[in-house]
């Protein structure tokens, strides 16, 4: 019997030693916004060149924090790192570099149920820091808004607070925090006096997105920059990237590359 | 008291204790029924044409033959929708510019909803993502499309002091009189012979590897990855914790250190499972830097540490049951003490410490806060052997977490989330069952 349990334990553990080649792979940890680019980065990537890319979507600070204790050897970030975080890189001897993967907007989304069409960036600001706390204060029911921002380690929360509120603008306590960018959605999709803030390549038909200073989140806009709230996306790697590492940045400028950004709904740069 | 209370107590406490194992089977059911019935799905489901092609060009599994045929039928019936699609696209570009530009606006929702359905309509280029590769590999899902296609979901906002309610168009009405117009009554008579709905046992689903972030394909490597990270646990906190436990009951004095140790074990028993996975990351990883990056190796020792007490406690427990008469028989024959403890003692004890291991191997397959930081990733291939010393893992507990909130799909792929939870539950419950079964066994041989 124990012999019959060991041996099933051996063969389960051995089953697939052979399946993939041994180390090498790339680490990659950070943003959930990046989360799907990278994801799919790694799919293409393991096809085409056969190196093992593993994706953790921990947060844009996580990946820092990653980064700057090197287990990993690729942050995904939805915001510019840190001065302080580029200190702490520092003291470490690691040396981040920036690479622009895609250019996100931040889609300001409501329950499809809200007939709010558009909002100005003041009135966006004023709902967060808790001065318009009904619907009825920007034109529309009567109705208490729901308001949702994301945790302190996401870049996309810090990217809304610089983009929408201003530096050191609070957001209001009653403020509720969500750990994603799906969760978000999940959220406002379900609650229909939400307000809530994703990254483009998360909107879909359960959420509706309204438009910022009479600006709709579209291809065009955020390229042009007349869309108020978008922000570059980021990959830092240690120094100059190097070998594979290099090779799967690169991925970012190549056609294949702005093809997959594009189908997840991303803008490619 | 006299004898009826005595019997009206006795009847009413029975009742009470009856009643409470009747709900709790009852919670039980309740939480559990879902979770087979939606898990049962990702294995057996009514699948497409659309699924069987994926296979075939995937995972090269199934009969090209049939496929081959099955596929030809579709496409006879796609042929006549593609033919409507192109027709008006080539009727558009003859309307005037304002009624093009209208009509333009409405038909890309349309033709939007009818590549989701079928995949990649003809003419548009090749996809990247293997997502939009195939139309819909599920009928369930398929359906759901169909009803995208015929009608269209429209929120009343004509009123912006209320909330709006939500009401549905058919799209036929706004395509009235032009080519497109019989699409739609085409599609929905024949969606069937488009999608070759057939009943499908996708075993594969626990045994391949997941396609394009878990859109298509199995779950093995986060199976694999559990087991991996729930073994390794066990190879260290299991001799660890029997050790220690033998020296709690048979070496240690009874005194101010020994009762301290022991609370430490308790108090580190009820420490919530976030703490050890910070701990984790600190100390292993940032540290210790047993290795470069988040890893098995990194995940089992943190799991390790997290089961260690329940694992003392349980052999503790095992140790003091085994009767006094026992070790003094030994050590009357002359034996030495460590000799009477590998030889009587751990033996007569080693069904209730096997118990307590393999519940804790359960506890440790099912954890996911103390692998987040240490070992699991949302998206990796399975991992061999050599690399468990280098390479982070997914693994179920955390994936499940990972498309019940971050996916940007969630939505579309809740029975691959299913599936991995049926998996979870399914592992444990055997792994407890396997217990019982076990200690059973070997307490039937120490009596026999």
């Amino acid at each position: 019997m124990m012999k019959r349990i060991l041996l099933l334990l051996s063969v389960l553990l051995f089953a697939s030693v052979d399946a993939v080649a041994v180390g090498g792979g790339i680490v990659i940890d950070g943003s959930t916004t990046v989360g799907p680019i990278a994801k799919s980065f790694a799919a293409y990537f393991k096809n085409r060149y056969a190196v093992p890319v593993t994706v953790s979507e921990s947060g844009s600070g996580n990946g820092a924090k990653g980064l700057i204790n090197g287990t990993c050897d690729i942050a995904s970030m939805s915001r510019a790192m840190k001065g302080r975080e580029i200190a702490a890189a520092a003291t470490k001897g690691v040396n981040p570099v920036a690479h622009t993967i895609a250019l996100d907007g931040i889609a300001i989304v409501v329950h499809p149920s809200n007939p709010v069409a558009g909002l100005t960036r003041a009135q966006i600001a004023s709902i967060y820091e808790g001065r318009i706390t009904s619907w009825k204060g920007v034109g529309g029911p009567n109705a208490r808004i729901v308001v949702i921002q994301r945790e302190s380690n996401s870049g996309t929360q810090g990217s809304f607070g610089e983009l929408v509120m201003g530096k050191g603008v609070q957001i209001t306590r009653n403020a509720e925090t969500q750990a994603s960018n799906g969760a978000v959605k999940n959220r406002v999709s379900s609650t229909p006096g939400a307000i809530g803030f994703l990254g483009m390549g998360f909107v879909d038909r359960s959420v509706k997105v309204i438009g910022v200073n009479g600006v709709r989140p579209s291809l065009s806009a955020i390229r042009n920059g007349s869309y108020p709230v978008s922000r570059p996306l980021y990959m830092y790697t240690n120094g100059q990237p190097t070998g594979v590492v290099k090779q799967f940045i690169d991925l970012a400028g190549t056609v294949e590359g702005k093809r997959i950004v594009g189908e997840l709904g991303f803008i490619a740069q | 008291m006299n004898l009826g209370t005595r019997k009206i107590l006795d009847n009413s406490f029975t009742a009470v204790g009856m009643g409470s194992i009747v709900v709790m089977a009852l919670a039980l059911l309740v939480v559990l029924t879902p979770i087979v019935y939606n898990g049962v799905g990702a294995v057996f489901f009514t699948g497409t044409i659309e699924h069987r092609t994926m296979l075939y060009k995937e995972y090269g599994r199934g009969d090209s033959k049939t496929i081959e045929a099955q596929s030809a039928t579709a496409d006879r019936y796609r042929g006549e929708a593609y033919r409507m699609l192109s027709g008006f696209e080539a009727e558009m570009e003859g309307m005037t510019p304002e009624a093009s530009r209208e009509y333009r606006s409405k038909y890309a929702p349309v033709r939007a909803a009818m590549s989701s359905l079928l995949g990649p309509l003809p003419g548009d280029p090749q996809p990247m993502l293997t997502r939009f590769q195939y139309g819909q590999t599920r009928w369930e899902k398929a359906e759901e499309k169909l009803h995208d296609i015929l009608y269209e979901k429209k929120w009343d906002y004509s009123d912006p002091t209320v909330m709006a309610k939500e009401f549905y168009v058919p799209r036929a009405e706004a395509f009235a009189g032009t080519k497109l117009a019989p699409l739609f009554g085409y599609v929905d008579k024949h969606l069937a012979d488009m999608m070759q709905p057939q009943f499908t046992f996708y075993w594969g689903f626990f045994t391949d590897r997941s396609l394009d972030a878990h859109i298509f394909g199995g779950i093995w490597p986060e199976i694999q990855g559990t087991f991996f990270l729930a073994i390794g646990a066990m190879l260290f906190a299991f001799p660890l914790g029997v050790i220690a436990a033998v020296y709690f009951t048979e070496y240690a004095k009874e005194g101010f250190f020994t009762s301290i140790l022991r609370s430490a074990n308790s108090t580190l028993a009820g420490v919530p499972s976030i703490v050890f996975g910070l701990f984790g990351l600190a100390f292993f990883i940032n540290t210790m830097k047993v290795s470069e990056s988040k890893s098995v190796l990194a995940g089992s020792l943190t799991l390790a540490i997290m089961i260690l007490p329940t694992i003392i406690r349980a052999a503790e427990e095992a140790i003091l049951s085994v009767p006094k008469t026992y070790k003094e028989a030994s050590l009357g024959l002359g034996s030495t003490k460590w000799n009477t403890i590998a030889t009587v003692i751990l033996p007569a004890a080693l069904p209730g410490i096997i118990t307590g291991g393999i519940i804790s191997l359960g506890r440790a397959a099912g954890e996911t806060a103390p692998i987040i930081f240490t070992a699991a990733v949302s998206v990796g291939s399975a991992i061999g052997i050599a690399d468990v010393f280098s390479s982070p893992t997914p693994a179920l507990s955390w994936n499940i977490y990972n498309l019940a909130s971050e996916h940007e799909m969630a939505s579309e792929i809740r029975h691959v989330q299913y599936g991995m939870v049926l998996s979870l539950v399914s592992i444990v419950l055997l792994l407890n069952l396997s217990a019982i079964l076990l200690r059973a066994k070997i307490s039937q041989k120490l009596k026999g």
